[in-house]
């Protein structure tokens, strides 16, 4: 996995400097057919969506093909309603030495039980980490207020998280996948405060004088990078979660920071601040000590919302010609790649947790949907549209 | 020792030229509208305007004083916005027990997360304009809803130009 992304994007970071904006083109990874003609299911409602789950999950993962009949890799099992659950088992088959890749059982509500399953079957065959399991914490604006809501990996099971009946904004995921911090105006002013999943409890993490936003929670869950205006104008901060203390890292008396992200070891932050003096925002970098930031983004005349991936790579949206359209830095170097744009503007980015796909808000006549993107060779997939508008996603780890 | 006893000495001293300075142009030239002087002043001690905590056991006034326009990507108080600075600062200076949020918005255009800080900026532009006018800051608290509380739901030039200000909420 690491090795294909990796030679992927030395192409096309090597063709990038040649063509202006890079189209990303076809990988030369072939899709492995997959037949489910072998899975029996019942007819009731119950078993159909399962199926119905499980073979959208598998397209989705981009490294497989649901065929029916033939294929590459068969799955042999059965899957029947248990209650208003699923019992499911499943036989994954390679039809060429016919080894068993894998071999389980589950049961479970139905979907669950099918992006389970659609993970283990990604990662026995391909030894990829699938994303259909995952979680995207994303803002809704159906009720007339902004809120966070909830959704499977592939759009589906979406559910209001909060309502507040404010502002509810700029959802992140807490590193252990089971808490979500954002900013809120329950209180009138603009606060950070977390949610425990498990547990359905709502805390307030910084509400100082002025501005308390741009929350992330580092990857060892003990630190809180954040934006405050305490000061008495926008800085980048880090909070310790347990003692409270807070360390300032940026001193920008003429311009306001935004956005920050950690680096996968945590020793850094990202974020977009306007002190080139352009009065547009760049990307920088910053040790978690402190010191001199550091520009990374070179196109575009402004790059925003930075997403540090689980692969090392900066995601952000990224001005490019009047419109947002999603980049990739690599922050070694600096070099800076373009996804395919079909016109419309996207914002947001998330990296799933597979470091290929990128999650996005995409943006036409000022109507707002989730989006799934692919880095490596699928079209961009509508996961969540309609109901209002749908923004600032991000993917659980 | 003798050298720290020195350098204490040579900060106090810059400390007091600096703070004398500091307040000759903030009066002269209030923050928030100077060219080279940046937002606040040209010691460029943000610190010196830092937020108390918020008001509590008061109520809101909205609507009381007109609101301050911004051009776009801006957070610069233009001149033709100071005069309705200076009759907030009036009401204030008349009133001990008035305080006053200032709202800082954004159009639409751009990160709704950079929108969040730049109107904050707008906000404490405001407040800074305000101090230098001899309000106390603690008497002066920020409140940024960046593009989220747009006064004209238009997405046009005119929706923009009507989104891109500052609010006064009166507090007593």
């Amino acid at each position: 996995m690491k090795k294909c992304l990796f030679l992927y994007l030395c192409v096309i970071f090597i063709a990038s400097s040649v063509s202006a904006q890079v189209r990303v083109v076809k990988s030369t990874d072939r899709k492995i057919t997959i037949d489910l003609s072998n899975l029996r299911t019942a007819g009731d409602p119950v078993s159909q969506t399962f199926l119905k789950t499980l073979e959208k999950d598998l397209r989705l993962s981009g490294w497989l093909d649901p065929v029916r009949g033939g294929g590459e890799i068969r799955v042999n099992g059965t899957a029947s309603p248990s209650g208003s659950d699923l019992k499911a088992g499943c036989q994954v088959v390679r039809l060429n030495d016919q080894s068993t890749l894998l071999s389980k059982s589950y049961s479970g509500q139905s979907r669950e039980v099918a992006h389970r399953m659609a993970d283990d079957i990604v990662e026995a065959v391909t030894g990829h980490k699938g994303i259909a399991s995952m979680r995207i914490v994303l803002v809704g604006n159906r009720t007339g207020k902004k809120e966070l809501y909830l959704c499977d990996g592939d759009g589906g099971g979406a559910r209001q998280l909060t309502g507040e009946g404010h502002i509810a904004i700029g959802p992140n995921w807490g590193p252990d996948g089971n808490s979500i911090v954002y900013t809120s105006y329950m209180r009138d002013f603009p606060d950070i405060c977390r949610i425990d999943l498990s547990r359905n409890q709502r805390t307030t993490l910084a509400s100082y004088g002025g501005l308390n936003t741009g929350a992330a929670i580092s990857p060892d869950g003990k630190d809180l990078a954040l934006i405050l205006s305490k000061d008495g104008n926008p800085e980048l901060y880090i909070k310790n979660i347990r003692s409270g203390k807070l360390t300032r890292l940026t001193n920008s008396p003429r311009a306001a920071e935004a956005s920050p992200d950690w680096s996968p070891d945590g020793s850094q932050l990202v974020y977009a601040s306007d002190q080139s003096g352009t009065g547009r925002p760049q990307l920088y970098i910053i040790s978690r000590e402190g010191g001199t930031p550091k520009r990374i983004s070179s196109r575009g005349t402004e790059n925003v919302a930075p997403d540090w991936g689980p692969n090392g790579l900066i995601a952000c949206a990224s001005r490019l010609g009047g419109q947002y359209v999603i980049a990739i830095i690599q922050p070694s170097n600096g070099q800076m790649v373009y996804l395919t744009s079909d016109g419309a503007d996207y914002e947001d980015p998330s990296w799933a947790p597979d470091g290929r796909h990128i999650v996005a808000a995409r943006s036409v006549n000022h109507q707002s949907a989730l989006y799934l993107l692919d880095t490596v060779s699928d079209r961009p997939v509508a996961l969540l549209q309609g109901s209002g508008s749908w923004y600032s996603p991000a993917c659980s780890p | 020792m003798k050298k720290s006893a020195s350098f204490v000495v040579g900060m106090c001293v810059l400390l007091a030229v600096s703070s004398l300075t500091g307040c000759k142009s903030l009066k002269k030239n209030p923050a928030g509208v100077s060219g080279s002087d940046g937002l606040y002043g040209s010691d460029g001690a943000n610190g010196s305007f830092a937020m108390g905590n918020r008001f509590t056991g008061g109520t809101e006034h909205p609507g009381v004083f007109a609101p301050i326009y911004f051009d776009y990507d801006s957070s610069q108080v233009a001149d033709s916005e100071r005069s309705k600075i200076d009759t907030v600062a009036q009401d204030l200076k008349q009133n001990d027990a008035h305080a006053v949020i200032i709202e800082g918005n954004c159009d639409e255009r751009g990160s709704n997360e950079y929108n969040l800080t730049l109107g904050e900026r707008r906000a404490q532009a405001i407040r800074a304009y305000l101090a230098g006018l001899g309000i106390g800051a603690d008497r002066i608290q920020t409140k940024s809803y960046g593009e989220e509380k747009p006064a004209n739901a238009g997405h046009d030039e005119a929706a923009w130009a009507a989104n891109r200000r500052g609010e006064f909420v009166l507090y007593y």
